[in-house]
């Protein structure tokens, strides 16, 4: 084939194919998915697959994305992290130490999970240092937090579950008046709602029923370092967890769901497609030699193609995974979806192949001497070829159903980030008894809107490309 | 070739490769098998070393009764024979049904595989079988209706919806529909497992409460791709001449479609109503699972998860069979409805 064909019956082929809406619609969709997986590590962070499986501990878990509050009445307070550059400018240093000063303005219903001091390291050569925190509150009164908190190394300091903080918090409330039921105290200073306190109208329901007081409120960070002592802010992080994270949300572990489903959809692609191309040229190429070679070589491929459509693949593929000792590593994914993928293609195969057997371009070069696999490669193969690019797109949408199902059933491989896993770990967690939608939702969606690409390209190439079998 | 003999060589392939199957399933087992029956071993020797210990008779030499005590268990097990050996004996005891018994109860207090399969496999077909019944009326009534009208909305419409549910996990839209029907609304129970307490009239109308959101999954996910299915044979078979004939006899259109065309057409659906159920059998995993329906799918997960090999031995054999018996069924039921299917042809096919 000259260059100017190879041109031509392109743009013949592209003329044909950019009828097809619906195929257009499923190449859009395609390049997205391409653009999505290609730029993964841009998009979200680098090292996702790495600490996909540990917590992820500066995010609050379980919380429905940001967006939600655009839906329901009531507002949450969305997640919010002040570090690097940003924190840095609200250090101040002192004659004792350091200051910061964070603003916070909460306009939200429902106020932050906590407010969390994190990894402030102190070096305490020459003795402790110590850290207090006081907040002014929009109504004009400021309260003490936390007093002179020793603390050396680095330290992770959570407001809302600090003890020190209930104590400071309940003394606050009497001395602005407010009766504190004796009887209840003890039940407050153990499982008190710090931040709702914090973030609340001052009156008597104060800690029965907090209502919030919106406005800014600005946190003061005292960090008192004794002489010969000295403290690092370089990794330090000022975070008040949200009742809200992100586009997606977060899961149990606190991961966030989005750089999930984005990672994913690289998984989802390369074993898609990777399967079905793999999958169908051993099934057109043993459909091929099957028809040409005949007789007894091709009774014993037939025989053997009904044995492997005989065995029902799901049972054995777990069959397999528990052999493989619970888990199948994505290459291995991919080497059994093949061994059970091209079963019914070279059934097909097999029959077209037989049609052009017979014909007398064959013929002639069996007659010219030429060897069976040049006949195989260079006349019949290439004939099948529109069937083949039809057949691996419709065949895409199978192997990511597939490795998808493996995945949830817990038999996938634990260290990939795939959307089976995501939803193998949302039925584990419970998700769906929870009500944690934003869980469930994204990731079958994403599964079936890869699937749903492919069929509509597949379905597309199927009308362009094999008019004989054009449906209408 | 008579029917007969193509009956005959059909039957016979199929037990080679039933064999076939269930050889290469033992040998895969009995590695697996191995290292579970070690752990086993072990644990025993330890519990009955700790029960001597309480009654306190512990034997002279710890290590010597330790040895007697792990070789006695191996050869109560065959651990001491070779691993061909027990590869032949697997394979002989599950063809001949003998799957032994799981080490834990499965479904109350029941050990012996086979009785777990005899309540299993009932309440898996009672489920697919309702659904696939909903989704073959659905599915020919829709279809036969788009076939009629090629290219309107509905047809459209149609087309697309059979795309983009078939490439739905049938699973996740499980989950989507407890998470709303079950959870949120609470109108239907989370859990399929039926309430023993309940006799008579109540235990049906519980039993329906509990099959309607895991049927109500299934019709959906594929109710759309069959009735697509069905539409391509329909307008296939309209083009025939004879439906022109019956047209131009004045036969009643509704007679010409469900008299003539679809009769005509019945031997792919039939075949694809056979395969539909068989092929429903083995994806009823991961669906069972998600309704806690305790059929074989919920068998084979519970299998997997507590590793009772003997029990998914017993599954995989069970579900080859079905399905070796289905594909049988199908061919028979082709020859049947077409005689045009003569087995010298359909070889070529």
């Amino acid at each position: 084939m000259r260059w100017v064909d190879i041109k031509k019956s392109l743009s013949e082929f592209w003329y044909d194919f950019r009828r097809q809406k619906s195929g257009l619609l499923g190449l859009l969709l395609l390049f997205l998915f391409i653009f999505t997986a290609v730029t993964a590590p841009v998009l979200t962070s680098p090292d996702i697959p790495q600490k996909w499986q540990g917590f992820w501990l500066d995010n609050p878990k379980n919380v429905p994305p940001t967006w939600i509050n655009t839906l329901s009445s009531q507002s949450m307070a969305p997640h919010l992290t002040i570090t690097g550059e940003e924190l840095q400018k609200l250090i101040t240093k002192t004659d004792s130490g350091y200051l910061i000063k964070v603003s916070y303005n909460n306009e939200y219903d429902i106020p932050p999970q906590d407010v969390v001091i994190k990894d402030l390291t102190g070096d305490a050569s020459g003795g402790k240092l110590s850290i207090s925190v006081m907040v002014e509150r929009p109504d004009g009164r400021k309260i003490t937090l936390l007093e002179n908190y020793k603390f050396s190394g680095s330290i992770v300091l959570q407001l809302g579950s600090q003890p020190q903080v209930r104590d400071n918090l309940i003394k606050w409330a009497k001395e602005e008046g407010i009766y504190v039921d004796p009887l209840q105290e003890f039940q407050y200073k153990t499982l008190m709602d710090a931040t709702k306190v914090i973030f609340g109208e001052l009156n008597e329901d104060i800690f029965e029923r907090p209502k919030p007081l919106t406005g800014t409120y600005t946190f003061t960070i005292i960090i008192n370092v004794p002489e010969g002592s000295s403290a690092s802010f370089e990794n330090a992080k000022v975070i008040f967890t949200g009742r809200t994270y992100g586009k997606l949300g977060t899961d149990f572990k606190g991961r966030d769901i989005l750089s999930g489903i984005i990672w994913g959809s690289r998984v989802s692609l390369v074993i898609g497609i990777s399967v079905a191309v793999f999958s169908v040229i051993i099934g057109i190429f043993y459909g091929v030699t099957s028809a040409y070679l005949g007789g007894w070589s091709d009774e014993m491929m037939m025989r053997f193609q009904e044995f492997m459509a005989s065995i029902p693949s799901l049972p054995i593929l777990i069959l397999m995974g528990a052999y493989f000792g619970g888990h199948i590593k994505l290459w291995q994914i991919v080497v059994l979806l093949v061994i059970f993928g091209w079963v019914g293609i070279a059934r097909v195969a097999r029959s077209m192949a037989l049609q052009i057997k017979e014909q007398v371009y064959v013929e002639a070069a069996r007659v010219l001497g030429a060897g069976t696999g040049r006949i195989i490669f260079r006349h019949m193969v290439p004939q099948l070829l529109p069937y083949a690019f039809a057949q691996m797109a419709l065949s895409v949408p199978s192997a990511v159903l597939s490795e998808a199902s493996l995945s949830y059933l817990g038999l996938g491989d634990p260290t990939a980030v795939t959307w089976g896993q995501i939803l193998h770990d949302a039925q584990v967690a419970g998700a769906a008894v929870n009500g944690y939608w934003w869980w469930v939702i994204p990731p079958g969606l994403a599964i079936a809107l890869v699937g749903l690409t492919f069929v509509l390209i597949g379905t597309a190439l199927d009308r362009v490309l094999n008019p004989r079998l054009r449906r209408l | 070739m008579g029917f007969g003999r193509y009956l005959v060589i059909r039957l016979l392939n199929a037990l080679v490769v039933l064999a076939i199957v269930t050889l290469v399933m033992s040998s895969l087992f009995v590695k697996v098998a191995e290292k579970d029956l070690e752990n086993t071993i072990i644990q025993k020797v330890n519990a009955e070393f700790q029960s001597l210990q309480q009654q306190g008779r512990i034997p002279e030499d710890p290590d010597a009764w330790r040895a007697e005590r792990i070789a006695h268990y191996r050869s109560q097990y065959h651990l001491d024979k070779s691993y061909w050996w027990r590869v032949q004996y697997y394979f002989r005891n599950t063809l001949t049904f003998n799957f032994g018994k799981t080490k834990n109860p499965v479904f109350g207090s029941e050990k012996d595989v086979m009785a777990i399969l005899k309540v299993a496999i009932p309440r898996t077909i009672q489920l697919f079988t309702t659904a696939q019944i909903i989704i073959i009326t659905l599915g020919i009534l829709l279809g036969v209706k788009a076939a009629q009208m090629v290219g309107s909305f509905f047809d459209r419409a149609l087309s697309i919806l059979a795309l983009v549910m078939s490439s739905i996990p049938m699973w996740w839209f499980g989950m989507i529909m407890l998470l709303i029907f079950s959870f949120k609304m609470g109108w239907f129970p989370s859990r399929a497992i039926p309430d023993p307490n309940l006799t008579g009239w109540p235990h049906i109308v519980d039993l329906l409460k509990r099959m309607t959101l895991p049927v109500a999954t299934i019709v959906i996910v594929s109710f759309g791709a069959w009735a697509w299915v069905i539409r391509n044979i329909m307008i296939g078979t309209m083009q025939e001449d004879f439906i022109m004939a019956a047209r131009a006899k004045g036969v009643p259109e509704r007679k010409v479609i469900y008299g003539h065309a679809l009769r005509a057409a019945a031997p792919p659906v039939v075949t694809m109503i056979i395969f539909s159920l068989l092929t429903s059998l083995g994806g009823a995993i991961i669906t069972e699972s998600v309704f806690t329906w305790p059929g074989m799918g919920r068998v084979y997960w519970i299998a997997i998860e507590t590793n009772e090999t003997n029990l998914i031995m017993g599954l995989t054999f069970v579900n080859v069979l079905l399905y070796l018996g289905g594909v049988i069924l199908a061919d028979v039921a082709y020859g049947f409805l077409d005689p045009r299917v003569k087995v010298g042809a359909s070889e070529n096919v």
